[in-house]
């Protein structure tokens, strides 16, 4: 079966049954790809900021509603939490800055990782931090995950 | 160590310590104001059955209520017929462009919205947004103007690359709101730009106007001035978060100023896409470091 191919932009999520080839570009955002080993099916979101901050809406933007609902959207799929494993990828510095408040990547790796060990998924690979961005290729039927780095004055803000 | 190594060590820790304190005392504040609005949101949870109630189920009850009414009219009675369907209509509109909100911002915070860029005229998508709200207006007896500055010298100007739908639920959400806010025979501009592919769309209107207190809040969800069961102004407080949340996927911004002296400015960037009409995934340019590695 020839995978359907789709690029992920950011704020947004991908999870199916069907064969998928998900592409998607980042900078400071991280990208959580989730596998479930049993079923052979996979899913992946791409958030820009650690937490909702009560602000618009709810959206996958923000990290901790984009691995909840990555989660939920895997259960509804028909996971099992038990079968899941994750591999984490982003999280570059775009501007250095001595100020932690401003370390975006950093913050955003910290929250995928805390989240998912509070949702007992291991992570199994990850390729986070520097000052490279990254493109990356997520097969949802073998769980692999194919990256390359992109420096980032290549890339567009957007695809922080 | 010299003393003076040691006053410099000691200068030095201490500014970090000063450091740290004033990072803390930031995010400390970032904390409060965001434990305040989860309480908000809470508080928004509980009053939302209550508003879908007044926003969904009224108008499907006035709707049955005017078809009924119809159907039990004497034979030819056609100015009682027209005046009810007139209101069934303006009842259903109101409907379906409210429950359009409801599933975008499903959508949006599912994360399911793509861009779906294509070669959009402006012009005809703006008009054709303002046709669809012509009635309402009218009642008001309220004049929607458009000018479009790119059409004047180009046809072809009036194109631009961006999502036509997205484009569409934004402007129909800043008319409405326009609408809402207008007192009777009151006017609104919808003023359309380009400046080096940027597309600006103003909305301007003589109404109420927004406090600089409001203008923080409004593109919170089910967030709305005057907000209460009673009030005279409609909706779930949607549209502009949607609005917001469209912007932010199509890398756009949002303004509001002072339409001096009355009424308010809601003016929108929009970045024209660089998505390529034909294959958006396809990213020829980018330049590579080292090898491919498999996780």
């Amino acid at each position: 079966m020839i995978p359907e191919k789709h690029f992920l932009y950011p704020g947004a999520l991908f999870a199916s049954l069907k064969s998928a080839e998900i592409t998607t570009i980042l900078g400071s955002c991280v990208a959580v790809c989730l596998w479930d080993s049993a079923l052979n099916i996979g899913g992946i979101n791409h958030f820009m900021l650690p937490l909702w901050n009560g602000q618009g809406l709810a959206s996958p933007r923000y990290g901790n509603i984009a691995i909840d609902r990555l989660i939920k959207k895997m259960i509804t799929l028909g996971s099992n939490k038990i079968h899941l494993i994750a591999k984490v990828f982003g999280g570059g510095e775009v501007i250095s800055t001595n100020i932690s408040q401003f370390h975006i990547g950093q913050r955003n790796i910290m929250l995928a990782k805390e989240f998912l060990e509070e949702e007992k998924i291991p992570i199994i690979s990850s390729s986070v931090g520097g000052k490279m961005g990254r493109k990356i290729v997520f097969h949802t039927t073998t769980g692999e995950v194919i990256q390359r780095f992109i420096p980032m004055q290549n890339m567009r803000v957007d695809e922080n | 160590m010299t003393d003076e190594e040691l006053l410099g060590e000691l200068k030095r820790r201490f500014e970090e310590n000063k450091k740290s304190l004033q990072e803390l005392r930031e995010l400390n504040e970032q904390l409060i104001i965001v434990n305040k609005k989860l309480t908000e949101s809470e508080a928004m949870k509980t009053h939302f059955i209550s508003h879908i109630t007044n926003e969904i189920i009224n108008p499907f009850t006035s709707i049955i209520g005017l078809a009924e009414s119809i159907l039990s009219l004497p034979d030819k009675d056609w100015t009682r017929m027209r005046r009810m369907t007139n209101l069934i209509y303006s009842e259903a509109f109101g409907l379906d462009f409210q429950l359009k909100n409801i599933f975008i911002a499903a959508e949006i915070e599912a994360g399911e919205v793509y861009p779906c860029v294509s070669n959009v005229d402006v012009k005809s998508v703006i008009e054709n947004v303002i046709e669809i709200f012509q009635r309402e207006a009218m009642q008001n007896q309220i004049s929607i103007e458009m000018i479009c500055k790119p059409c004047e010298n180009s046809e072809k100007k009036r194109f631009f690359k961006t999502d036509a739908e997205k484009l569409r639920i934004i402007v129909a959400n800043l008319l409405s709101n326009a609408l809402k806010f207008s007192f009777q025979k009151g006017k609104i501009i919808v003023h359309i730009e380009k400046e080096d592919s940027i597309l600006k769309i103003a909305v301007k209107d003589l109404g109420s106007g927004i406090s600089k207190e409001n203008q923080r809040i409004i593109f919170d969800r089910f967030e709305r001035l005057n907000a209460g069961i009673d009030s005279i102004h409609r909706g779930q407080g949607l549209g502009l978060s949607v609005v917001k949340a469209i912007l932010d996927m199509l890398e756009g911004r949002i303004e509001i100023s002072d339409n001096k002296p009355q009424g308010a400015i809601f003016t929108i960037f929009l970045p024209e896409s660089n998505i390529s009409v034909t294959d958006f995934s396809e990213n020829g340019d980018e330049i590579f470091f080292g090898e491919t590695e498999i996780f």
